[in-house]
C-alpha cells in the first residue's frame, strides 16, 4: 500500500518536473527570445541587448532555468507585458470562473448520466437501449466547439434566449444566463462518456439474481432501480470522475474559447494569439499541476478503496 | 486474450476489397467506418476533379450566398466558393493527422519495443517516464506549443506525432510482455534469432491487430485535435482552408446568419472522428469476440 502510493507520487513529481523543464526550454527557444514579444518584433538591437541585461536574460541558459524553478518555487509567476498586471494576480480572477464552468458541468453531467445510464440498463437490448448506444457515440464524438457554435446560433442568434458568451453582470441571475450554454456544451461529452459507462454497470447489475428477486417480491421498477441498481452501479465512481479529468479540462479549454468565456482557458488561448509568454507559461504550468494533481487524487482514491473493497 | 494468433487476424479479410457484402455482415461498424472515410478522402483529393473552383478567388458580388444550384454549399465572406474550401480543406486536416498518427505510431512502436524488451529494472524506469508523460495535458501542451513554433503542415505533424505517442506505446510494450514467453519466440531464439529480428517480425505481427486498433483511435484524436487548435487559429494558417478553421471562421460570422459556414464543416469533423471511431470500435468488437 504505502509502496504504491510512494510510486504513484514518485510518477507525479518526474511528472511535474517534465513539465517545468518543457515549459521553460520552449519559451527559450522563441525566435529571438522573449524580450521580442515584450519590445514587439520591430524593436533595435540595443533595446533587446538592454532588455535582456535588465531581466537577467542574458545570463547562462542552465543559471536562468535554476532562477525559474526558484522563482515557481516562491510562487512567483512572471509579469504579464501585455495586460500589464502581474500574472499571479490574473490567475486569481479567472480560476473561479473556470471552476464555476467545470464544475457545474461535471455536476451536470453526473446528473443526467445516473439517468440516462439506468434507462440504458433498463431497455438493455430494446431499441431504447440501442438508441441511447447510438447518441452516446454520436455525442462522444461531437467536438465541443462545434457544439457550442450550434447552441450558440439557435439560442442567442435565431431564438435570442439566452446570450453567446461573456460573464454577464454581477449577480446570480446573469451568472447563471451566461453559464447556461456553456455548461451545456461542455457537459455533453462528458455525459455520453459517463453514462456509456454508467449504462453498462446498470446492464450487469440488471442481470443479477437479485433484480429478479426484488421483482418476484412486487418491488416497483422505480424502486427497484433507485434503491438497488444505482446503489451497486455507482460504485465505480471515482474511477470515472478520473478518468473524466482530462475531457472535463481539455473540453473546457475549448468551451471557454467558443463562448468568450473569461476563465483559464480563455486566457490561455489568448495569451497563445498575442504570444503573451509570462501568462501563456503560467496558465500552462497551472492547468499542468491542476491534471497531474487530479490524476494522482483520482488514482490514489481508487487503490484506497480497492483496498477496501478487497477486504470487505 | 489468450487465444493463439490465428483468431486476431480473423478480422483481415474485411479489408479486402471483394467480399463487400459478407464483411459488412460481419462487421457493420468496421464497413460503415471505413466507408465513410474514404469517401471523405475521396471528397477532399478527388472532389476538386469534379468541381474545378479554386478555393481562394474572391467574388465581391456574392458574399453569404446561401446554398443553391450556382452555389452547392454556399459562398463565404469573400464570396469564395464554400464546397471549393471544404474539398481543399479537407486535405490538410485529414492528412496532417493521418501522417501525424503515424509518426505517433512509429515512436510509439520504438518506445515500446524497446521498454518490452529490455531487463525488468529498465522496462520499470521506461515505464515510470511514460506515465509521467501520460499525465501531462496534452491539449493545453499542444497550445503552448504551437504559440511557439511557426504553424505550418509540417511543424503541426511533428507537434501532434511528438505528443501522442504514449498511449500508443504502453499498449505496445505491454503486447510485448504478452507475447516474449511464449514457446514460439524462446523457439526461435533457440535458433538464433537476434532480438531485432524477433522485434520486427513475430512481436509485430502478434501485435498488428492490437495496435491498428490503437492508431484508429489516435486518428481520431488527431483529427479532433487539429480541428480544435485550426478552430483557435493556433493551427492551419488562413487563407489556407481546413474544417477548424473554415469552422472558426464560420462561428465568427454567425451573427449574420450564415449557417452553412458553421454546419457544412463542423458536420465534417464530426463525420471524420465518428467514421475513425467507428472503425476502432468494430475492430475492437472483433478482437474481443463480441
Amino acid at each position: 500500500m504505502w509502496a504504491m502510493i510512494m510510486r504513484r507520487l514518485s510518477v507525479s513529481v518526474i511528472s511535474l518536473a517534465l513539465l517545468v523543464t518543457l515549459v521553460f526550454f520552449m519559451i527559450h527557444a522563441t525566435p529571438g527570445g522573449p524580450a521580442y514579444s515584450i519590445l514587439g518584433s520591430h524593436a533595435s538591437p540595443e533595446a533587446v541587448a538592454a532588455l535582456n541585461r535588465q531581466m537577467g536574460l542574458d545570463r547562462p541558459l542552465l543559471d536562468q532555468y535554476g532562477i525559474w524553478w526558484d522563482h515557481l518555487l516562491e510562487g512567483r509567476l512572471g509579469y504579464s507585458y501585455i495586460q500589464h498586471v502581474g500574472v499571479s494576480r490574473l490567475i486569481g480572477v479567472y480560476l473561479d470562473r473556470t471552476l464555476a464552468l467545470d464544475l457545474g458541468a461535471l455536476a451536470l453531467a453526473i446528473l443526467v448520466s445516473l439517468v440516462v445510464g439506468l434507462l440504458q440498463g433498463y431497455w438493455a437490448d430494446r431499441l431504447g437501449g440501442r438508441i441511447i448506444g447510438f447518441l452516446q457515440i454520436v455525442f462522444y464524438a461531437m467536438p465541443v466547439f462545434f457544439t457550442g457554435i450550434l447552441l450558440i446560433y439557435v439560442f442567442s442568434i435565431r431564438l435570442d434566449w439566452l446570450p453567446p458568451g461573456g460573464v454577464g453582470h454581477p449577480g446570480w441571475v446573469g451568472r447563471l444566463r451566461h453559464l447556461t450554454l456553456p455548461v451545456l456544451t461542455l457537459a455533453l461529452p462528458v455525459s455520453a462518456g459517463f453514462s456509456r459507462y454508467f449504462g453498462h454497470q446498470a446492464r450487469e447489475e440488471y442481470r443479477q439474481d437479485y433484480v429478479r428477486t426484488a421483482r418476484a417480491r412486487g418491488l416497483s421498477e422505480w424502486r427497484i432501480a433507485t434503491r438497488h441498481v444505482l446503489r451497486n452501479a455507482v460504485r465505480p465512481f471515482v474511477t470515472l470522475v478520473g478518468m473524466m479529468i482530462p475531457v472535463l479540462f481539455v473540453g473546457g479549454v475549448l468551451t471557454e474559447s467558443v463562448f468568450n468565456y473569461p476563465g483559464l482557458g480563455w486566457l490561455l488561448w489568448r495569451s497563445a494569439l498575442d504570444q503573451d509568454y509570462p501568462t501563456l507559461s503560467a496558465i500552462t504550468l497551472l492547468i499542468g499541476v491542476l491534471t497531474i494533481l487530479g490524476n494522482l487524487v483520482a488514482d490514489l482514491l481508487n487503490s484506497i478503496l480497492d483496498v477496501r473493497v478487497r477486504y470487505e | 486474450m489468450s487465444e493463439p494468433a490465428r483468431s486476431r487476424w480473423g478480422f483481415l479479410p474485411l479489408l479486402r476489397w471483394g467480399a463487400f457484402g459478407r464483411s459488412w455482415r460481419a462487421a457493420p461498424l468496421v464497413v460503415t467506418g471505413l466507408t465513410l472515410f474514404l469517401g471523405l478522402l475521396a471528397f477532399s483529393w478527388l472532389g476538386p476533379l469534379v468541381y474545378p473552383r479554386s478555393p481562394y478567388t474572391i467574388h465581391p458580388h456574392a458574399l453569404f450566398r446561401a446554398p443553391s444550384v450556382r452555389h452547392p454549399l454556399g459562398t463565404d465572406d469573400l464570396g469564395r466558393s464554400f464546397l471549393a474550401r471544404m474539398m481543399y480543406g479537407g486535405r490538410p486536416s485529414l492528412g496532417v493527422a493521418i501522417v501525424g498518427s503515424i509518426l505517433a505510431l512509429l515512436i510509439g512502436l520504438a518506445y515500446g519495443m524497446a521498454s518490452g524488451l529490455s531487463p525488468v529494472w529498465l522496462d520499470r524506469v521506461f515505464m515510470r517516464i511514460l506515465d509521467a508523460i501520460l499525465a501531462l495535458p496534452t491539449l493545453v501542451l499542444m497550445i503552448f506549443f504551437a504559440a511557439i513554433v511557426p504553424l505550418r503542415p509540417l511543424s503541426l505533424i511533428l507537434l501532434l506525432g511528438l505528443l501522442s505517442w504514449p498511449g500508443l506505446a504502453r499498449i505496445v510494450r505491454n503486447e510485448v510482455l504478452a507475447y516474449k514467453g511464449r514457446d514460439y519466440i524462446l523457439a526461435a531464439r533457440q535458433y538464433g534469432a537476434g532480438t531485432g529480428y524477433l522485434a520486427r517480425t513475430h512481436l509485430l505481427r502478434s501485435m498488428f491487430p492490437v495496435v491498428i486498433v490503437n492508431a484508429t483511435f489516435t486518428v481520431a484524436d488527431l483529427i479532433l485535435t487539429l480541428a480544435g487548435l485550426s478552430f483557435l487559429g493556433l493551427g492551419i494558417q488562413p487563407p489556407e482552408p481546413s474544417w477548424g478553421g473554415l469552422l472558426g471562421n464560420g462561428s465568427n460570422l454567425a451573427i449574420t446568419g450564415s449557417w452553412w459556414l458553421i454546419f457544412f464543416p463542423g458536420f465534417a469533423i464530426l463525420l471524420a472522428i465518428l467514421s475513425m471511431n467507428l472503425v476502432g470500435q468494430g475492430l475492437l468488437n472483433r478482437l474481443e469476440g463480441r
